[in-house]
This record gives structure tokens, sequence and C-alpha cells, in this order.
């Protein structure tokens, strides 16, 4: 029983709910919706965006954004059909990827953690400064399905036990991220830090180096994302991972992942992530232009900025009535 | 305590300056095991920067520590709480998002395997807080719990640590009585515990009712220590303020004029219902009542920050529209709000932009506002309030409570105000100081201004007002005149204990 009252007031919950309204509602109105191939096309089609959320819930949390991770992921999806075109092993290839995402994530983590700017102004930068590399080395060419790595073509492809091996790598990483990030020191302190960020420094928590380390891991997974891309997609180009980051951070917002920093889980951002491309398929199913989608995908931040302020309140008012009482 | 205790800790000598300011000038001080020390001294007397040193943000400039026995390693805040000492600060900083448990824990969580173990920081937790006999859920989170009970989670974090030294720096000042009652049972827990409690308050009869032992400072050295039973009240405030303060309340009898202020059943749902008073031109009228009986918030109201249901407030005769602070002011209402910190001040401007603020309209000249004319207001209003400081060019978060107080009160007294509000006026100020507020406070109220004066401290409200108005629970429960007003009638109104006669 109480482990049922502790799990009402977990963040995760109201986008859960949003999951099955959404799913059995579009399913009433056309049947076709519950079949076995949407659900797929959900799963497959939501697995860069997943990726990329996880990666992102790490700087959430500390109440700062990485804005980067779309030209990083289009970047890195396009080294690595470039690459092992040219012959390189697809361990060298996923090695490079993570590489570079890194290099990406520590330089935003040392402006950010040293220097004391913005990160939301950091990461912009750093968001036009790789798309600007991306379009030099990519210069006019395209990736073509010639050109992936065979064992990415075949992830992109097939599935294990009916789901896609692109979402089994989203929950892989989910379980083992969401683990590290309720169980490790390290990954606790990101939530004290942004929490309080003042405080954080008091208690002897090493924030400059987390902050750096935390910008560097959602930079090497975004790198990663790269292969996850290819294998959707199974083409890359300058244009590549375009606009994606919003998406990401969308997700995240919608999955109870505060952008007010200290709360939220990467499970949530997964959840949040599923539900827009859960609404994604069911504004195709019923017949609505596709352009409603955006709106949509708005008026849910708003919806999730709303509730999370309005559970907060309620924590609040609920205690000063038990406290005069 | 007896005089067997063992010494904890001892300063001596400690001496430490920020740029030309001496602000620590020869402190001493002396804790045994198992006792709760009182640390007294009005603002600026150095006490802050001598428990900052303890907390590990100072280093001072020489003279020594020890703990123990052992030389205190100064330098941060983690050594600090390492060998053992804690500081709760009035004001307590937890991390909102996290449950109890972990803000207890956090920065050292405890692992089994190289992992947070939860249940074990749950199960610990919860051992500490029943210790203190408080019952307080460890997997709530800590947003909306009560500045007393995040004093409990900090005393809870020190406890965690082992520490031996807890310091309180004015863990009073924003409780209601029944939260500080708890808080001396925590802390006589604590002593009995064997820790040393140093207690910092500007509340005489708490000091005599909790501690065992007290040292006064006064322009950063010692100037006494000793039993707090071989000391009365008179004989503290004297090593505090360094002189005889013959009257802590000096007030002179009013020269009543018109009526400048009527409220007339004045409702705000849920807040506070039926309020009638008037204010009369010269007069110090008292707004009393217990913490959260509704009288900030009929200030707030008449001053219209906030809305009301039904009812009036009209300033000479002239009825106010509610909820409009601008108009509020025009008609001559000025309101010094409780939280100085928050409502009061803009913390990194100025003296001279803080006090001129309020008039800036009238600084205008060709568009912009000229600095020199700032500084004008501001100085003339420092000299009027006898205002401590360096340069009028300093910012406010760098002057002590007291000045700071008078700050807020020189930006209003700017606007030239009719009705002048000031709520809690003397909270967390230094008894020199305090006296020369209410000094103020009477020579404005001799030279025509009506003053409402909403104050939890009976000594204070009893002291300066001509009238009073007692509160409880939202109602207007009595009103005393000067004369008749006695601490056993406020009382018995406030608490309603009179109701049963």
């Amino acid at each position: 029983m109480r482990a049922l009252g502790r799990l009402i007031r977990v963040r995760e919950v109201p986008v859960l709910l949003g999951l099955v309204i959404v799913f059995v509602g579009t399913g009433l109105l056309n049947p076709i919706f519950f079949s076995v191939s949407i659900l797929n096309d959900i799963l497959f089609g939501v697995a860069i965006v997943a990726t990329l959320a996880i990666a992102q819930t790490f700087v959430i949390v500390m109440r700062h954004i990485d804005l980067s991770v779309g030209s990083v992921v289009g970047f890195t999806s396009f080294l690595i059909g470039d690459l092992s075109s040219k012959g390189f092993s697809l361990g060298a290839v996923l090695l490079a990827a993570l590489l570079v995402g890194a290099s990406v994530g520590a330089v935003n983590g040392f402006l950010v953690a040293y220097l004391g700017l913005p990160s939301l102004v950091v990461t912009l930068a750093t968001l036009y400064i790789v798309r600007g590399i991306f379009n030099e080395v990519g210069k006019g060419q395209t990736i073509v399905e010639s050109m992936v790595p065979e064992e990415l073509n075949w992830l992109g492809l097939n599935r294990l036990f009916g789901i896609s091996y692109l979402f089994i790598i989203v929950l892989v990483l989910m379980v083992f991220a969401g683990f590290l990030m309720h169980r490790t020191r390290a990954a606790r302190d990101l939530y004290a830090i942004g929490s309080n960020p003042s405080a954080a420094g008091l208690v002897g928590i090493p924030v400059k180096l987390r902050v750096l380390l935390a910008f560097t891991s959602t930079g090497a997974i975004s790198g990663l994302a790269g292969a996850v891309m290819l294998a959707r997609f199974n083409s890359s180009s300058t244009q590549s991972g375009l606009g994606l980051e919003l998406l990401v951070i969308a997700a995240c917002v919608v999955g109870g992942v505060s952008i007010a920093g200290g709360t939220g889980s990467v499970f949530g951002a997964v959840s949040g992530a599923v539900l827009l491309q859960t609404i994604l398929m069911a504004i195709g199913a019923l017949g609505i232009p596709q352009f409603w989608q955006l709106a949509v995908n708005g008026t849910l931040i708003i919806a999730a900025i709303g509730l999370d302020r309005y559970l907060s309140t309620r924590v609040k008012s609920s205690n000063i009535m038990g406290a005069s009482s | 305590m007896s005089a067997s205790s063992r010494v904890v800790l001892e300063i001596k000598n400690a001496v430490k300056a920020f740029g030309g300011v001496q602000a620590l000038s020869g402190a001493d001080l002396v804790l045994y095991e198992g006792e709760i020390h009182a640390l007294l001294g009005e603002n600026g007397a150095g006490k802050s920067t001598l428990l900052k040193s303890l907390a590990g943000v100072h280093r001072i400039d020489s003279g020594s520590i020890t703990l123990n026995g052992n030389s205190f390693q100064q330098g941060s805040t983690r050594t600090a709480q390492q060998q053992g000492v804690a500081v709760i600060y009035q004001e307590p900083s937890l991390f909102p998002d996290l449950t109890l448990a972990e803000n207890v824990f956090v920065g050292r969580h405890l692992q089994t395997a190289k992992m947070v173990d939860w249940s074990k920081m749950q199960l610990e937790a919860k051992t500490l807080f029943d210790q203190l006999g408080v019952d307080l859920d460890v997997n709530r989170i800590a947003r909306g719990l009560s500045i007393a009970d995040q004093q409990i989670v900090e005393i809870v974090k020190a406890l965690s640590i082992k520490a031996q030294v807890i310091v309180m720096d004015e863990p009073t000042a924003a409780l209601s009585s029944k939260e500080v009652e708890r808080l001396f049972s925590v802390a006589r827990t604590l002593r009995d515990q064997n820790c040393a409690v140093v207690f910092v308050s500007h509340r005489l009869d708490e000091v005599f009712a909790l501690c065992q032992r007290m040292t006064v400072m006064r322009d950063g050295a010692t100037v006494g220590s000793d039993e707090i039973t071989n000391v009365s009240e008179a004989q503290i405030i004297k090593m505090m303020v360094g002189r005889e303060v013959s009257e802590l309340f000096p007030k002179q009898p009013p020269k009543l004029g018109d009526v400048v202020l009527k409220v007339e059943n004045l409702c705000s749902s849920g807040q506070f219902a039926g309020i009638n008073f008037e204010v009369r031109k010269g007069e110090i009228f008292g707004l009393a009542g217990l913490v959260g009986s509704g009288r900030s918030e009929i200030v707030r109201a008449i001053f219209g920050v906030d809305q009301y249901d039904t009812g009036s407030v009209s300033v000479h005769g002239v009825s106010l529209p509610k909820g409009s602070a601008s108009k509020a002011m025009a008609a001559g209402i000025a309101l010094v709000p409780e939280d100085r910190r928050q409502q009061g001040l803009l913390m990194p401007y100025s003296i001279a932009k803080n006090t001129s603020i309020t008039v800036l309209q009238k600084l205008i000249r060709r568009f912009v506002v000229r600095r020199k004319s700032e500084e004008q207001v501001g100085l003339k209003w420092a000299k009027t309030l006898q205002l401590k400081f360096t340069s009028i060019g300093d910012a406010v978060e760098r002057l002590s409570g007291g000045n700071q107080q008078k700050v807020v009160l020189g930006k209003w007294l700017a606007t030239d105000p009719a009705v002048l509000i000031v709520d809690e006026p003397t909270r967390g100020i230094d008894v020199g100081t305090k006296s020369e507020v209410h000094r103020l406070l009477s020579e404005m109220a001799q030279e025509g201004l009506a003053i409402i004066m909403v104050s939890s401290e009976l000594p204070e409200v009893l002291g300066m007002a001509d009238r009073i108005v007692v509160m409880r629970e939202g109602r207007q429960v009595g009103t005393l005149s000067r004369d008749e007003a006695t601490p056993e009638k406020v009382i018995s109104l406030a608490t309603g204990a009179g109701a049963l006669r």
C-alpha cells in the first residue's frame, strides 16, 4: 500500500497516464492503431530521440542544458558512414563517434564549469560550431545505404522478441543509466547541484568536476547515438539531426525531468520521448494534418511545466496545513 | 555542566581584518562538553565573523583555535565538518528536491559495495530524528518544510557527522513560540549527549531559559564570560553596549492630531475579518498578536500589495482603491516590510540607490536620474538615522542587520509619508540599534507621523504603542490603551486564554 501511495506521487506517472490515454483513445477511434506493427513503428522511430533524452537528463538535472546534441548526433552519423566506407572497422568508427561527442561535451562542460558561462549560450555556440565543421567536412556528400556498416544495417532491420533492436539498445541504456543515476554518489551529486547550486559546494561536492563529467557523458552518448541514427535512416547528410535538440528537451520536460533541476529520471525522459512519438503516429492514424503535431508538442510542454508547478505548490500548501494543525 | 567538564573548544585572541575593517580584535571563547553556551553581542560585534571562522568560511589572521587539544584546521566548510564542528544558520539552505534522508547525507551518501544504500540512509536518518524526538518523514522532499523543520534537518546532519560543537546562529529569529520550545528541547538533548552547543540570540529571556554559560563580545573582542546564574539581564546589556541603557524604549507622551488613517470593516476571506481602527497624527498604533494571527496580512492589504474582499481604507478621509500600492504610496502610506532582505532592500545596490528608489521620479532631470541627487537623498537619511557606513556607494548587503533596517526606514521616510507602517521593525537587530530605532520612531511620531507598528515582541509593543489592538486568528479581539496594556492582558487576548473568563 505504501509503495502504491509513493508511486502516485512519482513524477513519471503523468506521462505514463498520457501515453495510455493517447494510445487507447486513438485505438478506439481507429482500431488499426492497436496493431503490433504500429507499436513497432513507434519504438523504432523513437530510438534516436530516446537515446539523446537519456543523455540530456544528466545535464538537465543539474539545471543546465545541452543544445549541441543535434549537431553532434548528425555529425557522428555522417562520420560513422564516411569512415567505415573508407575501410575502418566498426569498433574504430564507434570509438571515433564516442570521442567526437565526448570532446564536444568536454568543451561545453569546461566552459560552463570552469569559466562560469551559461550553458544555454555555450551549447548554442557549439551547436553552430559543430554544424559548421560538419558542413565543411561533409561538403555536399551524402552517406548512402552502401556506405552504412553492415552491422548497423542489420540492427535497423531486425527485432528481438518482436521489438526493434534499436529500442532494445535504448532499454539497455536506460536501465544502465537509470541504475547509475539512482545508486552512485557522483550521479546523486548532479541532483544536489541542480537542486541548490550554491549549497552543493558547501557540502563538499566537487561541483566543477561533476559538471564537466556530466557534459562529457552527455556528449559521449550523443556521439554514439549517431550509430542509432545511421541504423535508423540508412543515410546521412549535412542536414541530419537539424533541430533535434529541441525535440529531445521537449521529451525530457514532458517526461518530468524538471528544467529547474534537481529532479527527474532517465525512465521519465524515455517515456516522454515515447509519448511524443505516439502522438505523431496517432495524428497520422487519425488523418489529422501533420503540422498539428508541432502544436501538440508545444501544448504538452506547457502542460508538463504547469503540472510540475501545480504539484510543487500542492506539496507546499499541504505542509503548511500539516504544520498549523 | 560541572566544574569537572572537559574543554572541547578554545579560541584564544582571534584577530581578523577585512580590508581596513577590524572584525575581530582579540576574541576568546571556551566551550565545555555538555553545555549550551550563549554568544552575545550587538550586530557588528564580531559574532558572525567568529562563527564563520569555526564554520570554515573565514580564516583568522592570528590567534589560535584548539579542538580537543589539537589545533583546528581552518579553511573549508568540509574540513570544519570533518573535525566535528557544524554551524546551523538562521535560514538553512537544504536541497529542496531531495528527500530528508538524502539531505542529511548529501555529499557523503552512505554506500554498500560502492553503491548508494538508500535503506541504510533512511534508517540512520530516521534513528537520528527519533533521537531528537522530532517526527518527520525522512522520505519526503525538503521543499515546503518550515524554517523550524529545516533547522532540525540541519541539526540531524550535524549529528550524523558526530559533531561535537554545534553552533546555532540566531535560530529562533523566525520561529513561532511553539517551534522555539521544540528547538530548546532539541538543544537540551544535544547537550545531554555531551555536545557543546553555541546559541546566538538577541532575546535575552531565551538565553536565560536555555543556556548555562555566556560570552559577550563587543567591537570584535570578548568582554566577558561567565555562568549564566552569576549575571543579570541588566549586566549583560551593559556588557554588550558598554554603557547603561537607561531606558530601552524612549517614549514621550503623544501629541495626537486628526485621524489620518481609517480602516473600516476590512475582510479578506481566510485571512482576517471585521477589522476596524483609526490612527491619528502623532500616534503609535500597535498591532499585537501571535505569529500567523493576520497582522502582516492586514498591513499588506492596507498598503495595497494584497487584495481584500470587503471594507475600506481611507487616508485623510479619502478612500483608497484596493490592491494598488502605488495609489497607497501617493496617498502617503509607507510600509517597512517584515523581511528586509527579501522585500525591503536590493542587497547588491548601494545605500544611496536603496534610499532614493522610492523617490526616483522626483530626482529625474532631463529624463535621467542623477547619481548626485541619489547620493544627496541617501546622505540626508543616513545622517538623520545615524547610519554606520563607510561610503554611501557601498552595497547594503555589507551593512549589519540593524543598519540595513535603518536604510529601509530611510527609504520610506524619504517619501515624506503621513502613515508609516513598520512590520517587526527590530527583528534580528541588536539591543543598541534597537533602542535607536525606537527612539527614531518615537521622534517621528512627535513630529506628527502616524505609525502602525506590528511586532511579536511584547516589551516593544508595550513600550512604544499609544494604543494596542490585539489580533487572534484573523480577528480583532481587543483594544487596549497604553495605560491599560499589561503583558498579561495582551497575552491572554492573543492566545484566547482570557476567553474562558
